[in-house]
């Protein structure tokens, strides 16, 4: 008993100090010890990359948010400066939005997007935002004033749903999107005096920005994800009046459409429904139903259409309809994979069919 | 001194002495054996009046029942003209063990050692003249505490006598509940000082011989001094005692008792101790409560979750809050880990010695709730838990947030329905903190897997201790430990039992 605890007690000796290469026990950091950084924001310098970082206000304001600025050759080399500003070690496990200056996304996002997956730190299910007309850094050190960046777009993010033209993505769903079909999508913002507002997509193309989608494709763009959890839609009714419909889902198919072997185009279908939020438009009729129901139809073919030829436009299927459409007809998958390079050409066409469900009218 | 006791201590040998008394049997023996006991008595007794025939009556005051002695005892002898009709002392032996005194017990005894064994439980002693034997009655007390609810067992559906300490009350206990004559009692005399009957139950028909001889025999070799606290039986009689887990399960119900007799179980009634055991133990039984047969089955299995998931509770929680706040603060809900931060910061100690800290806290508290007359006990837990506690948050030498994962920790324990266990648990946690603090969850992993290992290497009388979770030698035993099915449908015995008799209804 005796000489088993001594072994016992020499193991645990050995295994803490760390000799002969036993350095098995992780590394023991206490947590007040640490800067917890909500928002990381990397933009382009002309040494290399600036990477801003900042931590979230203190309950209910009563701290203001804390701000690290490092410029280097890379953001790793950013990070590590970042650790000898301060006393406190500075921790991005908890690094909950990325953001990109437009300058950098142009450059490289995808350095940035690298750095998220290799750091044993960052992690994927980040918030992945590109900042249109603008610095991440700027942005962030301007929030931070008065808050915090992190709170400011957390509640933005909350609030996406809402706007229809803008979701939230994480780095995970771009990395992914960029690895299967060499294109994929980020939200954009704008952000002034402090502020976030969503401006549509970032369409980001082997790993750079390619373009913007923007309004009407933007909102393309959800209707095509079944992303839609409140639109509203002004649509005219007979009689010269106008209808809100408040668009509460949209459910989208691709199918391939094949000739011969020969990939020859999509059929995108979808459905939409809504619900009659505003007007003098009566249900009970047919004839207005039909009508309020073809005027968003026409609408959100409109938006769809907008958002598939952004997408041949930049040669970028950052809409993965590749594998949407090889969901639908799995036994075609090869032919699609083979011919998917037709993509900017590829001829389309766009079906809505749009439901009026219910009025919020309580006298109905 | 050192850590394990003295070193290099040499054992002397402990041969037993037999007899325990190298004396004739006679007055004077007696006399010899009992000088210096003051509650020695004896008295002269003319049979009948007649001054040519004196016996000796001995006996222990306090032991013997006064009246008895002189009701069963004295007035026969007294008046019985009889007795003037035998010829010798011889005669007048036999005429009085077949009936001439009213007492249900009369024994010959030949020797010492029995015979004064019977004085010291209670018995009195006839000594005739020029005749080598005694005659021995039974004229005890039975003082005892009256049966009564059991304190630490809650019933709220269900028997409430338990049992006392006097051995044959409770045999008689179990007999009242389990009447089948099947019901088997044999009884052992356990430490050379206290002389302690220890009765061993079980239903013949049931109960599997091997496991019955293996507790007799284990009985048998049990050689100490006095068997008086419960340890005593307990560390004695369990197969391992490098553990810290309880191996054989104990209860103060006579209706729990008969409950394991029927399903197979080996019973264990110690006189003097208000106690039954119930052979073997292992961890399901330890997570059974007593009121789960009584309760709808749905919610007794319900309940037994919950006690699992206190289980890992009690013995996780705070392994897992140092390894999370010393080593994996990515784990941590953001909004959680910025409010410890602000709670930790001017704290002036690690996370793992705040938890030990107050681990240990926790335990002298108890103890002292324990060792305290109820209501002060009580008054203590409460001054310690609230006063202490809130003073030592405010005061910034805790966080709340040890507070809390200890509290809940301390809580989670105590769902257990056994003690020993959750004592076992505890000492587990304080180990499986340690561990994180140095390893974080790799170091807790190691503790869970070392944990894990050892239960698996723990028997109780043959049965492995993870049962139904594992069982010896790889085979594959049938068992419910979670979830427990509706009572009709529950038709047989655990298979580890090896029961004769598989079916327990119809």
């Amino acid at each position: 008993m005796k000489g088993k605890a001594i072994a016992l007690a020499a193991g645990c000796c050995l295994l803490l100090s760390g000799c002969g290469g036993l350095d098995l026990l992780p590394y023991a950091r206490e947590l007040e010890g640490m800067a917890l950084m909500r928002t990381l924001g990397v933009d382009a310098a002309a040494e290399g990359v600036a990477v801003t970082a900042s931590t979230d206000a203190g309950e209910e304001g009563g701290e203001r948010a804390q701000v690290a600025e490092r410029t280097a050759p890379s953001i790793s080399a950013a990070v590590l400066g970042m650790q000898a500003e301060g006393a406190a070690y500075v921790y991005f496990g908890h690094v909950g939005q990325l953001l990109l200056g437009e300058p950098l996304a142009r450059r490289s996002a995808g350095e940035a997007l690298d750095y998220v997956l290799r750091d044993v730190e960052m992690r994927l299910d980040t918030e992945l935002y590109v900042v249109r007309d603008g610095g991440a850094g700027e942005a962030i050190a301007q929030a931070a004033e008065e808050g915090s960046a992190a709170g400011r777009l957390e509640a933005m993010a909350e609030d996406l749903g809402l706007a229809a033209r803008s979701m939230p993505r994480t780095v995970r769903d771009v990395l992914a999107g960029l690895e299967r079909c060499g294109a994929s999508f980020a939200p954009a913002l704008r952000a002034e005096g402090g502020t976030f507002s969503a401006v549509g997509y970032a369409i980001l193309k082997d790993g750079t920005l390619a373009g913007w989608a923007e309004d009407e494709a933007a909102y393309g763009v959800n209707l095509l994800l079944g992303q839609v959890d409140a639109d509203v839609v002004e649509v005219p009714v007979p009689g010269g009046e106008s209808a809100a419909l408040r668009v509460v889902g949209a459910r989208t198919r691709v199918r391939p459409r094949f000739q011969a072997g020969e990939l020859t185009g999509l059929e995108i279908l979808c459905r939409v429904d809504a619900n009659l939020a505003g007007g003098n438009a009566d249900l009970e009729d047919p004839a207005v139903r039909t009508a309020l129901e073809d005027g968003l139809s026409w609408k959100e073919s409109g938006r769809i259409r907008a958002a598939l030829a952004l997408g041949q436009e930049l040669g970028a299927d950052f809409l993965d309809l590749q594998s949407a459409a090889g969901s639908a007809a799995p036994w075609h998958w090869g032919e699609l994979q083979a011919q998917w390079e037709k993509w900017p050409e590829l001829d389309w066409t766009v079906e809505v069919r749009a439901q009026v469900r219910r009025s919020y009218d309580a006298r109905t | 001194m050192g850590l394990f006791g003295r070193g290099r201590e040499s054992v002397p040998p402990h041969p037993r002495r037999e007899p325990r008394i190298d004396l004739p049997l006679s007055l004077e023996s007696l006399e010899r054996v009992f000088r210096d006991a003051v509650d020695f008595s004896k008295r002269e007794v003319q049979l009948a009046g007649d001054p040519e025939r004196v016996v000796t009556l001995c006996y222990i005051g306090g032991m013997a029942r006064m009246e008895r002695v002189n009701d069963y005892v004295l007035r026969p002898m007294a008046q019985d003209a009889g007795l003037l009709a035998c010829p010798d002392m011889a005669a007048v032996m036999r005429h009085m063990e077949l009936g001439a005194l009213y007492d249900l017990g009369v024994e010959r005894r030949r020797d010492m050692d029995r015979a004064a064994l019977d004085l010291v439980e209670g018995n009195c002693l006839l000594l005739f003249p020029g005749e080598s034997e005694v005659l021995s009655l039974n004229v005890g007390t039975e003082e005892k505490r009256s049966i009564s609810a059991p304190e630490n067992e809650t019933v709220l559906k269900g028997a409430r006598d338990a049992f006392v300490e006097s051995l044959r009350t409770n045999t008689s206990l179990v007999r009242r509940h389990l009447k089948a004559p099947e019901l088997k009692i044999k009884e052992q005399v356990v430490g050379r000082q206290s002389l302690t009957l220890v009765d061993v139950l079980y239903v013949e028909g049931i109960t599997d011989p091997a496991l019955v001889s293996r507790v007799e025999a284990q009985l048998a070799e049990l050689d100490i001094d006095a068997l008086l606290a419960t340890g005593n039986i307990e560390e004695y009689l369990a197969d391992q005692t490098r553990t810290p887990f309880p191996l054989l399960q104990h209860t103060e119900r006579p209706d729990r008792l008969c409950g394991g007799l029927a399903e197979g179980r080996v019973g264990i009634l110690v006189d003097g101790l208000p106690l039954g055991y119930l052979a073997p133990g292992v961890i399901g039984d330890f997570l059974r409560a007593p009121q789960d047969k009584s309760t709808n089955w749905m919610v007794a299995s319900m309940l037994t979750m919950l006690r699992y998931a206190c289980l890992l509770v009690t013995l996780v929680l705070p392994a897992l809050y140092v390894a999370m706040v010393t080593f994996h603060q990515e784990m941590i809900p953001t909004r959680l880990a910025m409010s410890i931060i602000a709670a930790k910061r001017d704290v002036p100690f690690i996370t793992l010695f705040e938890v030990l800290i107050l681990l240990i806290a926790f335990e002298i508290l108890q103890e002292a709730g324990l060792r305290l007359p109820q209501a002060i006990g009580q008054t203590v837990s409460i001054i310690g838990g609230l006063v202490v506690g809130t003073a030592a948050v405010e005061a910034k030498i805790i966080s709340p947030a040890v507070l809390i994962v200890v509290a809940i920790a301390g809580i989670a324990g105590y769902t257990m329905p056994s003690q020993e266990l959750a004592g076992a648990l505890r000492l587990w946690r304080f180990a499986l903190a340690v561990l994180a603090g140095f390893g974080g969850l790799f170091g807790a992993v190691l503790g869970l897997a070392g944990l894990v290992c050892h239960l698996a290497g723990v028997e109780s009388f043959g049965v492995s201790y993870l049962t139904p979770f594992a069982s010896n030698r790889g085979g594959e035993k049938e068992g419910r430990a979670v979830l427990r099915q509706p009572l009709p449908k529950t038709k047989l015995r655990p298979a580890v039992l090896n029961t004769k008799n598989r079916r327990n209804q119809g």
